[in-house]
């Protein structure tokens, strides 16, 4: 298995944790955390990860705006973003899939699937 | 020749004596007599006078005779042709005709000089001038006498006809009469049906006793006599003791008492009437009974008038009897049918009387009905067919500001505006044609602020008769201001997403972290440890179905979310949730079959396949292994329902335009019947224990129906206990729009 450099952006410390525990056991992703948007940005823009995995609902930076951010940033703009959300509608589905991003991953999401559903987004081979 | 013809008056010798005769002394030639004769035609003698008195007299005819029968006849001197001496009467002697009469027909002559004392001419009566002047004289005593008994007769029926009272009657006849007749007594006497008598009416001059107050037995008045006056008899006995009087000495003992001398008796007759009658027989007379005269002090002598008066009266006496009978009749008839007025007034009266008090309890209810709804905190209003207000309540004046008198026969249009009409125009269309329309929209109040209201049209429809259909005569419209409720439905809705979502982060790291202590791969535990963790694992997967089911529902509910449908294929849909489905369904040894044709329906391929898959998940959790499920799709009509659907438990299935048929079928242990309904409520299971044993939420059923109704179709299902469960839905085949 290719060697991946993940990005987990989430105010939520626990979800960090279970997301990269799971992602290493799973994959053995070199897993980096961000616990807000303009954290995420500074990561992405430091390490150049190969996926970003970017928690929505965020205080004051929430996920769409940090997103942006990311898209109109020459140096991040191209590293694929996956959404990991509690909002889980059709409507809202469209609408993240409007803006440009990879893919979307609900809230629970299962942590001995979730290396295939990114890998499967990306189509990266597992 | 009548007695008071004899003595006459001056006027009458003036008229009959003519004072200035032709007279001619005695030696008058004939030549000079005839010549005066001839030119005066009238002259019908000639007297002949000496030394002016009468000496003869000659008729026209003698004196022609003696001219014709002497040669020189007009030489001849009328002394040589006169009659002598000559018959004359006396001026003295002119106060009886019956003497000059006996002079005419002694002496056969036809003129009679009347002379003085001196015998001087007066003048000459004319026996034919005397004759026809006597007869004008007892024609018209004849005459006044008949004009005096009319106007007596007439002022009697006067009198009697100013009464329509018998009793009156028969007592102004009975007076008027005594007085008349100057008779000691008149009475009027009825003869009963039986025979027996008594007088009614009596009138009877002191100091004769009264008859009045005596009845008398039948043999007083016997049947043949009833008989003969019934025929008109007229009895007038000038003397009751006189043997030709005919009376019986009884009779004549027996009315000694009452002291009558003289009597005069006529019937008084009327028709019978109808009803008296018998068969065919023609009208006859009845005797009713006798008008009565007595004198008492003396006999009488009883006149031609005396009779006809009676009689006369009798007659009136009978038209009077008719007239008070037809006078009874109507009086009865008067107070039969007053009666029967009376009885309908007082029927009006109390009909009037109950629709009075029916208008006071219509206007009481009438009036409670308008503080009803003029205290309901809803506008009520009725709605005519050409859309015009006909009914408002009070609470259009509260709420919009606009009386009800202001709106009364305004259209909706005009008072909603053009645009809120348009927007709610549908509604008004499908309630006028018959069908109650619930919506709900915002309408701005006379504040300004604009409120959620829920709306109600209910069709007032005419029921129809014969051919004539039932008609809509307009519709009842119901606005309630649901804003509160809407703030409070937001407010939950909220409530519901905000701690949704902040229960998802826990249960996230929770749900995450068990997983991955599942797999070992972070050390091994006890075997109770392991146990207690799968306890737990299974526990997060029910909690984050539970709060995936919670959001769910409340964003269908809410309508926060709207079914996104486009044409997609039925067959892709049901491949997508067996195959999520299938590693748990090979976990419990259940095959999950698919039949599948390429359908095109018209859905929002996410819901249909979340609501197959909750349908799957229910059939995994009811089987047991070895079982299957078979998953198929097929074009749904009216008549290519399966057979087994046709039962009882569906039949209230609605009619549907075309549709696509999902079924989801399992051989599971079955549902009863009393709960195939109720299992798409929230929360309702066969079995309580059911969501604990099964893992369920109790609401996967409940997201299914609200799927499936948003997309306008229908969820029910089919069982049989022991041999497993149908669950059906229908999606339309082609968008509803163009149906």
């Amino acid at each position: 298995m290719t060697l991946k450099r993940v990005l987990v952006v989430d105010d939520e410390a626990s979800i960090q944790k279970v997301v990269s525990l799971s992602l290493k056991m799973e994959a053995n992703w070199d897993i980096l955390t961000a616990s807000s948007g303009e954290e995420g940005i500074s990561q992405a823009e430091i390490h150049a990860p190969d996926v970003i995995l970017l928690d929505v609902m965020m205080p004051e930076m929430d996920g769409i705006a940090t997103f942006e951010a990311l898209c109109n940033n020459p140096r991040t703009q191209a590293i694929p973003v996956v959404l990991l959300t509690a909002k889980t509608r059709t409507a809202e589905k469209r609408l993240f899939q409007k803006i440009g991003v990879s893919g979307v991953i609900t809230k629970p999401f299962n942590p001995l699937t979730l290396a295939s559903q990114i890998a499967d987004l990306l189509d990266w081979p597992l | 020749m009548s007695s008071n013809l004899g003595v006459c008056n001056s006027s009458f010798w003036h008229k009959i004596l003519e004072p200035q005769p032709l007279a001619f002394s005695s030696q008058a030639k004939l030549s000079k007599v005839l010549g005066q004769m001839t030119s005066e035609p009238e002259h019908g003698c000639v007297l002949a006078l000496h030394r002016r008195k009468v000496v003869g007299i000659a008729t026209r005819q003698d004196l022609l005779q003696a001219m014709v029968q002497h040669r020189d006849g007009p030489q001849l001197r009328l002394s040589q042709v006169v009659t002598r001496p000559v018959i004359t009467v006396s001026h003295a002697d002119l106060n009886d005709v019956a003497p000059l009469l006996e002079q005419f027909a002694r002496h056969r002559i036809s003129y009679l000089p009347i002379v003085d004392d001196q015998q001087h001419l007066l003048g000459l009566i004319n026996k034919i001038d005397l004759l026809q002047t006597i007869q004008d004289q007892r024609t018209t005593v004849q005459l006044r006498r008949q004009h005096e008994r009319f106007q007596l007769f007439a002022e009697i029926t006067l009198k009697i006809r100013q009464s329509l009272q018998l009793k009156e009657i028969f007592h102004t006849t009975v007076n008027e009469v005594q007085r008349l007749l100057n008779a000691d007594r008149v009475l009027i006497y009825q003869v009963l049906p039986d025979g027996t008598g008594q007088p009614i009416s009596e009138s009877v001059v002191a100091p004769y006793p009264a008859i009045l107050g005596y009845s008398f037995p039948e043999e007083v008045f016997p049947e043949d006599y009833q008989t003969l006056y019934a025929q008109g008899r007229v009895l007038a006995i000038a003397d009751v003791h006189a043997p030709e009087s005919g009376l019986a000495d009884c009779l004549v003992e027996f009315i000694k008492q009452w002291g009558i001398q003289s009597k005069l008796i006529v019937p008084i007759v009327h028709p019978l009437q109808p009803e008296q009658s018998v068969g065919d027989e023609p009208l006859r007379n009845q005797l009713w009974g006798l008008l009565i005269a007595h004198q008492c002090r003396s006999p009488r002598q009883w006149t031609e008038f005396e009779l006809e008066l009676m009689q006369q009266l009798a007659d009136q006496i009978s038209i009077a009897l008719s007239q008070g009978q037809m006078l009874e009749y109507l009086e009865d008839r008067v107070k039969l049918r007053t009666a029967e007025l009376t009885q309908a007034n007082w029927a009006l009266h109390q009909e009037i009387q109950e629709r009075k008090q029916i208008e006071v309890a219509l206007r009481q209810s009438e009036e409670q009905l308008r503080l009803i709804t003029n205290n309901l905190p809803v506008l009520i209003a009725y709605v005519d067919d050409q859309q015009r207000y006909r009914f408002n309540n009070q609470a259009y004046e509260y709420w919009l500001g606009q009386t009800p008198e202001a709106i009364y026969g305004m259209s909706m249009e005009a008072l909603m505006g053009v645009a809120y009409y348009q927007a709610i125009q549908s509604y008004i269309e499908t309630v006028l044609a018959g069908t109650q329309v619930t919506y709900e929209s915002e309408l701005t109040f006379k504040e300004g602020r604009s409120h959620s209201v829920s709306v109600t049209y209910i069709p007032h429809i005419e029921k129809g008769g014969g051919d004539r259909p039932p008609q809509v005569k307009g519709f009842f419209a119901l606005t309630m201001d649901i804003s509160d409720r809407k703030a409070i439905e937001r407010m939950k809705d909220e409530f519901i997403a905000v701690v949704s979502h902040e229960l998802r982060t826990p249960l996230t790291s929770l749900h995450g972290s068990l997983k991955l202590i599942a797999t070992g791969r972070l050390g091994h535990l006890s075997e109770e440890g392991q146990q207690m963790l799968d306890v737990a694992d299974e526990n997060t997967d029910r909690l984050v179905r539970l709060v995936n089911n919670v959001l769910d529902l409340q964003r269908i509910e809410s309508g926060e979310v709207t079914m996104d449908a486009h044409r997609c294929d039925a067959a892709d849909l049901i491949v997508q949730a067996a195959e999520s489905m299938q590693a748990i369904a090979r976990q419990q040894g259940i095959e999950i079959h698919t039949r599948l044709d390429s359908i095109a329906i018209w859905a929002d391929p996410d819901y249909i396949v979340q609501a197959l898959t909750n349908l799957i998940g229910n059939a995994i959790k009811f089987s047991t292994p070895g079982d299957g499920i078979n998953v198929t799709i097929q074009p749904y009509f009216e008549s290519a329902l399966p057979p087994r659907l046709s039962n009882a438990a569906f039949h209230h299935r609605p009619s549907l335009p075309a549709m696509a048929l999902f079924c989801v079928q399992d051989q599971g242990q079955g549902i009863p019947s009393d709960k195939l309904n109720s299992i798409f409520e929230r929360f309702q299971q066969v079995d309580s224990s059911d969501s604990r044993k099964k893992g369920g939420t109790g609401l996967g059923l409940t997201i299914c129906r609200k799927i499936v109704e948003q997309h306008g179709g229908q969820i029910w299902a089919e069982s049989q206990m022991g041999v497993g469960s149908c669950f059906y839905f229908t999606v339309p085949l082609i968008p509803p729009s163009t149906t």
